[in-house]
């Protein structure tokens, strides 16, 4: 995860002049900014707020990031800072003094080491659906429907067989976990855990 | 996870990143967006140097004590801006002395006004959300502040 070619790429153009390429960060990384803004249990108002202020910093800091590939790391923590100081402003216009507590700090924390392990896995699994090819797309992302849709509506829909569904998808989920994207993030070995509980369940 | 997900787990956690990247409002991804405008500014910086607020902030704080005026100074290395802040507007005054423009940047957009020739401004109302001024002095100095949030 340290060494993600891909985010160093975009933040070496970013610190250049290339908008297209802090586009691609701000969509990258948002949903983590957002998740630690969430867990903060914020208002839309004030996820707005922390969310501007962490990307104005990394704006402001983008030439001085030593190791851009430890840039998830550097948003995580600047937003959870960020949502600390909103929440302990909110708490003290009702009680006068309240200072931030080692427990507020360490669960702070816990919280940023545990979104940004996520956040990496699902970026990555993002950008490994990215690069498939269109068919593969379309047909995952009806199997991803929730409850996904019949055999039967998602033959009439794509134009195949029934009966190619199923080895059409174990193809597309094949070439997802064989993606450079999804191969870097086995190969990082950043302790992702299995979702979804057993195997195969 | 060496030896990949099968699958069903596969698509579980592809269902996640999915989902995850959809709870994102699209407003939220834009605001990170538009701060690219910021990038490459050609303004001197100026820090936050004095905050009355956080001066008493190490030591029990008194109702009348926090009731106070706020008083805060950004420097540069060229200017300094102070800033009080009163019941309805933000006053201020570029040191040393002299006159300009300040921009007053919001998330909403910028809004320019006068600094009389002793470098005095007032700024009402008061952002409700963060901001930063922006100090273009008359003779050419070009300052802007970090963020405030008040």
């Amino acid at each position: 995860m340290r060494d993600d070619p891909s985010v160093v790429a975009l933040v070496v153009r970013a610190a250049g002049s290339d908008q297209s390429a802090w586009n691609e960060l701000v969509e990258r990384y948002a949903p983590l900014v957002w998740s630690i803004c969430t867990r903060f249990q914020l208002s839309n108002h004030d996820s707005e707020d922390v969310g501007q202020t962490v990307w104005l910093l990394l704006v402001e800091h983008l030439g001085e990031l030593r190791e851009p590939a430890a840039l998830p790391g550097w948003l995580a923590k600047t937003t959870a800072r960020e949502c600390l100081r909103v929440v302990t402003a909110a708490h003290r216009s009702e009680r006068l003094g309240t200072r931030l507590d080692d427990a507020d700090q360490f669960a702070a924390s816990a919280v940023v080491d545990e979104e940004v392990l996520l956040a990496e896995r699902n970026a990555g699994l993002r950008a490994a659906f990215a690069e498939l090819p269109p068919r593969c797309q379309q047909l995952l992302a009806m199997l991803l429907a929730d409850p996904p849709p019949s055999y039967a509506e998602i033959s009439a829909a794509l134009d195949i067989p029934v009966g190619s569904i199923g080895p059409q998808r174990g193809r597309c989920l094949g070439r997802l976990r064989r993606s450079p994207a999804l191969v870097a993030l086995v190969e990082g070995d950043i302790g992702v855990t299995v979702p979804g509980g057993e195997p195969g369940a | 996870m060496r030896d990949g997900w099968d699958d069903e787990q596969l698509t579980v956690a592809l269902r996640e990143a999915m989902r995850a990247r959809q709870a994102v409002p699209d407003w939220f991804v834009e605001t990170g967006k538009s701060a690219y405008a910021w990038h490459n500014i050609d303004a001197e910086l100026a820090q936050l140097t004095y905050d009355s607020h956080r001066e008493t902030a190490g030591a029990p704080i008194t109702r009348s004590e926090a009731a106070s005026i706020r008083a805060l100074t950004f420097t540069s290395a060229h200017l300094s801006i102070e800033l009080e802040v009163t019941a309805g507007s933000l006053l201020g005054q570029i040191v040393p002395p002299r006159g300009g423009t300040i921009e007053v940047h919001t998330k909403a957009g910028v809004t320019s006004l006068p600094a009389d020739e002793i470098g005095c401004f007032s700024v009402a109302p008061i952002p409700a959300g963060p901001f930063r001024l922006r100090c273009r002095t008359t003779d050419g100095t070009d300052v802007l502040t970090g963020w405030i949030t008040l």
